[in-house]
């Protein structure tokens, strides 16, 4: 009888071992994460990470992925290339970054960090998921002139991937679906809270008088639209910005169709803003001077879709113009830039 | 030691419980047959040859085509008043590509009188971030500068075009608000045949699809004047209600 029972375990664990060689059994589970919404700030309005939960080996996995040139078709432009976690992964110092073939991009690059906020993404709000997103850069001409197809294919070459895939996602399957959803998971990950200005909301430090002075500017003229705690209200507007006559780049009505939307452009948030120079979708303003003098005396008051909130320009003295970029300073999150988490 | 009954009793149960882990292999006998839809293409009575085939649309403008490709969704059986929604599924009828033209589908058995289906992929699915599938993005059916599925692609080329290489290209799409171009199409067999589903065999539903309403209906999309459109809005729903109409039942055949 005995024999019999160790002759049934025997063909038992033979049989479960082949089952599990050809369903190719899963690994340990991903260690599951939790998006940290700072005390105070409100609940992104959908939970970019509902259809794809947090874990740290999705994250990790993402990070490799954002760092990886081969994610371009030369290898010379991963995500990183316009998004420098130095410049709060924006493009530092340029107006437009630069693709594959010595091309420009046709857009100044905007910064990475709270998205998980951001309803739409792009300055024309053309984006409705962040897990799409990176098929725009990816397959822009100008860009990282790739196509996904050559990506996973370039990826599935690599043991690494096969393990970091195994590793996030359960299985070693290499497809467009989890490649997208690891991207999202890092730079969805990305939260900029730890600026001076959150310390003194925090009651951790204090305004200095100028940036003091330059806070109370900023909540009479600026913060309709660069609502806090994000710095932005996530709205389309005209803010009196001509059109560019080189790109002609009317920003939402491409997406939209509508011309009352001609012009209007996403309100960037604000945090970290001393980093992000040249500003505008094109980076035609170099430093934060000029867009004071710009809001102060360079609106264009005829455009017909100028926000009515700008209609009679935001006038300030120099002195108040300081003022407010001190204020402005406040806003640069060093440990956010300097975070090791988000580093190659 | 020897092993007495309860401990076979345990050993047996162990096994049982981990083969049930991995699936019975038997089955329950449900009522259930299997429907098969399958695509021809054709400009009006000719067979669709890509790349080769030269045609004309109803405006005389003569015409090639090279790729041909669109989604279809949500199908339906319609049971006289009552619908029978045949969850969770997207196509991409490719034209070119034989295995995208026909697929099955288990369903109850009975006596059905129409089949409905989508063409496109519904708002859902359009802003709910990367799919798999027939819905992964990299199928070249998706926009990726203003996120949304393209519902129906067609190139080509025409002597009526002004493009370079007198292309023409038509991709067809849009789910938001008044331009969302998603449409139903409800297909009645001909004749006064109906859908029958038997248990356990295979009924095939043949669909035409007749590139030449594209051109044609309450728009007309005429190639001299509009030789491409591959952004949503009015005009692509103008033209997806045209191309609505290019599918019907051509025969219906039981196993």
């Amino acid at each position: 009888m005995k024999r019999v029972i160790i002759l049934l375990l025997i063909f038992f664990i033979v049989a479960f071992t082949f089952i599990s060689a050809t369903h190719s059994l899963p690994g340990p589970k991903p260690h599951p994460l939790k998006l940290n919404i700072p005390p105070g700030w409100p609940k992104p309005a959908k939970d970019i990470f509902a259809g794809n939960p947090l874990t740290e080996e999705g994250f990790q996995l993402g990070k490799k992925l954002f760092y990886d040139g081969r994610l371009s078709k030369d290898g010379n432009f991963p995500c990183a290339s316009c998004h420098q976690q130095f410049a709060a992964f924006a493009t530092y110092d340029h107006d437009f970054s630069h693709g594959y073939n010595n091309l420009f991009t046709t857009r100044n690059a905007p910064p990475l960090f709270n998205l998980a906020w951001s309803p739409l993404l792009h300055w024309d709000g053309g984006i409705n998921h962040i897990e799409v997103q990176p098929l725009a850069p990816l397959t822009a001409p100008n860009e990282m002139a790739e196509n996904a197809d050559s990506v996973l294919k370039k990826l599935r070459k690599d043991t690494a991937y096969v393990r970091l895939f195994k590793a996030a996602f359960g299985t070693p399957v290499i497809n467009s679906q989890r490649m997208l959803k690891a991207l999202a998971q890092f730079t969805g990950s990305m939260v900029s809270s730890n600026s001076k200005y959150d310390k003194v909301m925090r009651g951790e430090a204090k305004f200095t008088y100028a940036e003091d002075e330059g806070y109370k500017l900023f909540k009479a003229h600026c913060a309709h639209c660069h609502t806090e705690p994000l710095f932005t209200d996530f709205s389309f507007r005209n803010n009196g910005i001509d059109a560019n006559d080189y790109l002609k780049d009317y920003g939402r009505m491409r997406i939209t169709n509508d011309k009352n939307d001609s012009l209007k452009f996403k309100v960037p948030s604000l945090r970290n803003v001393a980093l992000t120079f040249p500003y505008m979708h094109d980076g035609r303003l170099y430093s934060l001077g000029q867009v004071m003098e710009f809001y102060s005396t360079g609106i264009n008051i005829n455009i017909p879709t100028l926000d009515s909130s700008l209609k009679k320009r935001v006038p300030m003295t120099n002195v108040q113009q300081n003022n407010l970029i001190y204020f402005l300073y406040t806003l640069t999150d060093t440990a956010f830039v300097k975070n090791p988490r988000f580093a190659q | 030691m020897v092993a007495d009954g309860k401990q076979i009793k345990i050993g047996l149960i162990i096994i049982g419980a981990l083969m049930l882990l991995y699936g019975s292999p038997v089955t329950a006998q449900r009522n259930e047959g299997t429907i098969t839809i399958r695509f021809t293409h054709s400009v009006q009575a000719a067979p669709l040859i890509l790349d080769s085939g030269v045609y004309q649309n109803p405006f005389g403008e003569v015409y090639r085509v090279s790729k041909l490709k669109y989604y279809i969704s949500n199908i339906k059986l319609k049971e006289y008043g009552k619908s029978l929604w045949l969850k969770n599924n997207y196509y991409l009828v490719d034209a070119a590509d034989t295995a995208s033209q026909q697929f099955s589908i288990t369903v109850p058995a009975g006596k059905y009188e129409s089949l409905e289906f989508m063409i496109g992929v519904d708002s859902m699915k359009n802003v709910s971030g990367a799919q798999s599938g027939a819905l992964d993005p990299t199928k070249g059916m998706f926009w990726t500068w203003n996120s949304g599925y393209i519902f129906f692609k067609l190139e080509g080329n025409s002597t009526a075009s002004t493009f370079v290489n007198q292309k023409i290209e038509y991709h067809i799409g849009g789910f938001a608000g008044a331009a969302n171009a998603l449409q139903a199409v409800n297909l009645a067999p001909p004749g006064n045949q109906t859908i029958i589903i038997h248990k356990n065999a295979v009924t095939t539903v043949y669909i035409n699809t007749n590139v030449n309403a594209l051109w044609k209906g309450s728009y007309d999309l005429k190639i001299a004047t509009l030789p491409a459109m591959m952004t949503p809005g009015m005009v692509s729903k103008s033209i997806a209600e045209n191309y609505k109409a290019m599918f019907s039942i051509t025969n219906i055949a039981a196993d």
